[in-house]
Parts: structure tokens; C-alpha cells; sequence
């Protein structure tokens, strides 16, 4: 063991970690040919609605995956975030419809209406952590859907709302995208807003708030005891990221035009973030948005039409052997570096 | 310069008086050591005056400010950093991180990574000695490292006072020599110093003055050479029968 005899010694840091750089450039490269392979998909598939459809979901769901991470980068697991995604999307459609205001303002306003969610889930769970945040999480999800599903003048209870206005056109002067009928123009909508998510996310993971995340998910009282301020952290946290899943909630209610309690408050819109950022790699910037896009439309593709009542069943066993075989995650297996 | 002043601290668990009316105070420059049985108090005082507890009664004043019942990140940012008696890395994260946490964040923050950060951060992990191990993740650390990652990441806050806890604690002879060294470095950077030492390993070598814990209660205070005579502190440490076979 060295002493410390030297104390100016400073050891050149891109000498160690030469062969990580490397590495890294494969993925680099894979995550570039994803990226353009997402570009061109629509002419790929010969603009097949079906398919398009599907990976349009893989996207939303990889949109909800990575808003759910800005949580997990701090070490909450949540099981809640259909309280967000479902606030989200019954907000942005009732103004919608009920005001008629373009669905271009009520998706943000979506948005936070699920932030404003979250404030009071942060101050209800945030005293608890691990499995009690989780299940604590959980339970929590039933607060708004049951106000939903009991405040009929408002919400139409478990009838839901069905008819709610597409995506309406953008108009660029003479030249304009009708988003809402189009598959091809909302599959882009999408990939622009998974895009742009993943960005965020790799800002906060690069900046001193990622690092400070970080360090509270590692080691909260040594975390405090150098000054980072852990409540005010976890909050914040837990606040951009029901934002992003009102959001993703909020399009989801626009592209399906139909929504009801039981669907958008329902568990599979929690479990599925857990799932895709657990297999994904939730140490990593882009892993659980990869998952989404890989198993949503294996199970879409194979499994549904193998086994249409229990093709859900592809999720469990893919998070088993993941857990128990790359506890990183894949991506995070691949990449050791976020 | 007086820097840190406990007037009457007392601290209770329900029935148990963890410290009772504890005063003492520590001059600029000086190092201390906190000495005692186990269950004496002695990581008690330090979850005190870091704020990790808020004392029952009494006032901890820290450089002219008083500090009682501060939180933790506050007691931070005017200048008091501790290590802890079983090290607690940022395990996931590399050395360099570890520390570069402490720098960015010791003295209210901001967002953009600064270069410097990295810089300062090679810099103390050179000083303690791990500056090879600097893109190692931390939860691949031995013993003697992690407590010296756990000081580099103290001193990146930039503390005045400086709180080890049983810093050579399970140490070798050979690796408390280097502690000690470790030890009289940072204080030649102007860090203040209070340290635990359960076994006298360090503290006895190191030290300007000793505070002697028992059960809560300070039992004496002074010269290393003078405490370590003191009937009450060996009474503490070996039991009544011995401290009779002595008289």
C-alpha cells in the first residue's frame, strides 16, 4: 500500500482507464446506429401503421421509463408512477375537452398538475426509504385514482373519457403535419420527447445534481454530512420526474384518445418504468429507455400473439433473470460508466 | 482563538443519559483526542456537534456562531467535517467521486462540474495517500482505505475543524505510523482537530490535549502524559481492582 509519501503525486487518470474509453466508443457507436435506425423507422417499415403504432408506445413507455429514473438516480424505487402518468393524462384531457384548449398547452399543464401530485406524495413517503418508499408509493396511487373514479360530474368516473382531441396540426406557413391522424408524425412527436428526456437525463447524471443523487442513493448521512442538503434533493427529484410522467401520461391520453381510472391509474403503467429501468440498467443514462424499446415490442411482436392472455408473463421472467444474472442491468452490464 | 465551545451539553436517549453537562472547548490549530470506554459517549458528542443529533440541553458555539441543533449539511457548510467510526463511501461511485462530492458540495453548491474540482480532488487523494485508486469504485476499497477515502472526502469540504472517528482503529502498528503522519499533515494545512481513539493508538502521539469520556460524563481533561495517569481514566478503562493493585 502506498503511504502518501508523495502528496502533489496526481497519477494521470487516462492512463487507468484507456481500455474504458474504448468500450465505450462500441457503445457510442450502437447507440448512434439506434438512433438512426429510429429515424428512418417509418420508411424502414414501409410506414406499417401496426408497427409504427407499437414502437410509438415503446417510445412512450421509454419516455415514462426515464422519467421514472430521474427518480431512481436518488435510490427511491418508486411503484407509484401511474398516479403521475394517470394525473397527467386526465388533466391535459378534461382541459382539452371540457375548455378547448389545445392539447399543446394542457400536455405541459399535465405535467404539472402530476408535479403538484408529487409534492404532496414527496411529503407524504419521502420520510421513508427502500421498500417502505415503495410500497408507501404504491398504496399512493389510489388517492387520485379513486377521486377520479368517484368524481363523476368531473371526471365521468370508471366510463372514462372517451373522443378526446388528437394531436392537432402543426403549421409551418403553407406547410403543414396533421400530428394527430398521422401514425408516422406522432411516432416522431414521441421520439422528439424521448429524445430530449434522454438528454435531461444525461445532463442531471453529468452535473453536480446527478452527482449529489447519487451520492443520497449511496449513503444518505455521509451524503449529509458534506452538505448536501438530501430533503430538498429527493424532492426535487421526485418533482421533474412526475412532471416528465404527467407528460408522457398526458400524450398517451391524445394519441389513444381514450382514457379511463382503471387503465391510466392502473399497475401496469407503474410497473412497467420499474421494470424497463431495472432491466435497462438504473445506474445508466439511456438503459431503461433501451429496455422499453426492445421488450415492449418483443412481447407486441412474439408473445402476444403466441400466448394473447398471459404474454405479459414475458416481463416477469425477463425482470427475474435479470436480476438475478446482470443485477446492473443489461446496458449498465455493457457500460460500466452511466 | 477559541473555535468550538460545549456549555453544560447534555444528551438523552428516553431513560438514558447518553452525555451529561459536558463542557470543554478547542483552540484553533490544536488537536484533541477523545478518549473512553466503549458506550462512554464518545460518537455521541460527534453526532452532536455534526448535527446528526440535536443535543437535550445545552449550546455548542462554533467559531463565534452557535451550532446547536443545526442539520448536518449547515454544520457542514461553516466549516466542521467528520469521518465515521465504520466508514460509510458513496460505494458505487469512484474514489475521485467520492471526493469530488465533498468539494463540490462542503460550501453550498452549484451545477456546472468545474474543472478545478477534479484537480483538488486528485490533489487530497494524493495527500492521503490513494491517489492510484482514483478510478476505483469505492465499494472495492480495503479497511485502511476507505478510512483514508473518508478523510480525503472530510477534507474536500474545506472543513476548520476536522472530527475523526477512530481513525486508526484495527490498524497495524505500521499503518498507525502512517496515520499519524496523515494526521500531523493536515494539520500543517490548518485543520483543527478532534479525535476519538478508543485504543490510544493515535491520540497518544498526535495529540495536544485529551478529554477523557465514562459514561457520559467528562472524567478529565489534559496532557497526554498526565491523563493517561489519571486514576479516574484508568479506573474507566481497567476496573477498580486494578487501580487498587496500583495504590
Amino acid at each position: 500500500m502506498q503511504n502518501g509519501e508523495e502528496p502533489n503525486k496526481i497519477i494521470s487518470i487516462e492512463k487507468n482507464s484507456k481500455p474504458r474509453v474504448k468500450r465505450r466508443r462500441v457503445d457510442e457507436g450502437g447507440l448512434v446506429l439506434l438512433f438512426f435506425v429510429l429515424l428512418l423507422l417509418p420508411v424502414l417499415v414501409r410506414h406499417d401503421d401496426y408497427i409504427l403504432q407499437v414502437f410509438t408506445h415503446a417510445l412512450l413507455l421509454a419516455t415514462l421509463a426515464l422519467a421514472w429514473n430521474i427518480l431512481g438516480i436518488s435510490g427511491s424505487i418508486s411503484l407509484g408512477h401511474a398516479a403521475f402518468f394517470g394525473a397527467g393524462a386526465y388533466t391535459s384531457a378534461l382541459l382539452s375537452l371540457e375548455s378547448g384548449i389545445s392539447p399543446w398547452l394542457t400536455i405541459p399543464l399535465g405535467g404539472l398538475l402530476s408535479s403538484g401530485l408529487g409534492l404532496v406524495m414527496g411529503l407524504i413517503c419521502m420520510r421513508l426509504r427502500g421498500a417502505y418508499f415503495a410500497l408507501a408509493t404504491l398504496a399512493f396511487v389510489e388517492i387520485p385514482r379513486v377521486i377520479t373514479d368517484n368524481w363523476d360530474g368531473l371526471t365521468r368516473g370508471s366510463l372514462g373519457l372517451v373522443g378526446l382531441p388528437g394531436l392537432p396540426s402543426l403549421h409551418l406557413g403553407s406547410w403543414y403535419i396533421h400530428i394527430g391522424s398521422s401514425v408516422a408524425a406522432s411516432y416522431y412527436l414521441v421520439l422528439i420527447h424521448a429524445l430530449f428526456l434522454s438528454g435531461l437525463v444525461g445532463f442531471i447524471f453529468h452535473s453536480n445534481l446527478g452527482i449529489a443523487l447519487q451520492a443520497i442513493r449511496e449513503e444518505e448521512i455521509a451524503a449529509q454530512s458534506i452538505g448536501i442538503r438530501i430533503e430538498r434533493f429527493r424532492l426535487f427529484s421526485l418533482l421533474v420526474s412526475a412532471f416528465f410522467a404527467g407528460v408522457s401520461g398526458a400524450c398517451y391520453a391524445h394519441m389513444v384518445r381514450y382514457i379511463g381510472p382503471e387503465l391510466v391509474y392502473g399497475i401496469h403503467f407503474s410497473a412497467a418504468p420499474m421494470i424497463f429501468a431495472l432491466c435497462g440498467g438504473r445506474l445508466t443514462i439511456v438503459g431503461p429507455a433501451l429496455a422499453a424499446l426492445i421488450l415492449y415490442p418483443v412481447d407486441q411482436f412474439i408473445f402476444h400473439p403466441l400466448l394473447p392472455a398471459g404474454h405479459e408473463f414475458l416481463y416477469g421472467a425477463v425482470l427475474v433473470l435479470v436480476v438475478i444474472y446482470l443485477p446492473r442491468g443489461f446496458w449498465g452490464s455493457i457500460r460500466k460508466a452511466p | 482563538m477559541t473555535l468550538l465551545q460545549l456549555h453544560n451539553v447534555t444528551k438523552t436517549f428516553g431513560e438514558i443519559r447518553a452525555l451529561n453537562g459536558i463542557d470543554f472547548s478547542i483552540t484553533e490549530g490544536e488537536i484533541v483526542g477523545l478518549v473512553g470506554p466503549n458506550g462512554a459517549g464518545k460518537t455521541t458528542l460527534f453526532n452532536l456537534l455534526s448535527g446528526r443529533f440535536r443535543p437535550s440541553s445545552g449550546r455548542i458555539i462554533f467559531a463565534g456562531t452557535e451550532i446547536t441543533g443545526l442539520k448536518p449539511h449547515a454544520i457542514c457548510r461553516l466549516g466542521i467535517s467528520r469521518t465515521f467510526q465504520s466508514s460509510r463511501p458513496f460505494a458505487k461511485m469512484t474514489a475521485l467521486d467520492n471526493v469530488i462530492v465533498g468539494c463540490v458540495f462542503g460550501k453550498g453548491f452549484y451545477l456546472r462540474p468545474r474543472r478545478e474540482d477534479k484537480c483538488t480532488a486528485l490533489e487530497i487523494l494524493g495527500m492521503v495517500g490513494i491517489s492510484h485508486k482514483a478510478e476505483t469504485l469505492a465499494g472495492d476499497f480495503t479497511l485502511s482505505e476507505l478510512r483514508r477515502l473518508d478523510l480525503a472526502r472530510a477534507l474536500a469540504t474545506r472543513p476548520r475543524l476536522l472530527l475523526l472517528d477512530e481513525v486508526a482503529a484495527g490498524f497495524s502498528p505500521v499503518a498507525v505510523k502512517q496515520a499519524v503522519k496523515l494526521v500531523l499533515r493536515v494539520r500543517d494545512r490548518g485543520v483543527t482537530m478532534l479525535i476519538i481513539d478508543h485504543f490510544l493508538n493515535l491520540s497518544l502521539k498526535v495529540s495536544d490535549r485529551l478529554i477523557a469520556l465514562d459514561f457520559g460524563e467528562k472524567i478529565a481533561e489534559g496532557p497526554p502524559g498526565e491523563i493517561m495517569k489519571n486514576r479516574k481514566v484508568i479506573k474507566a478503562y481497567l476496573g477498580l481492582r486494578h487501580e487498587e493493585e496500583h495504590e
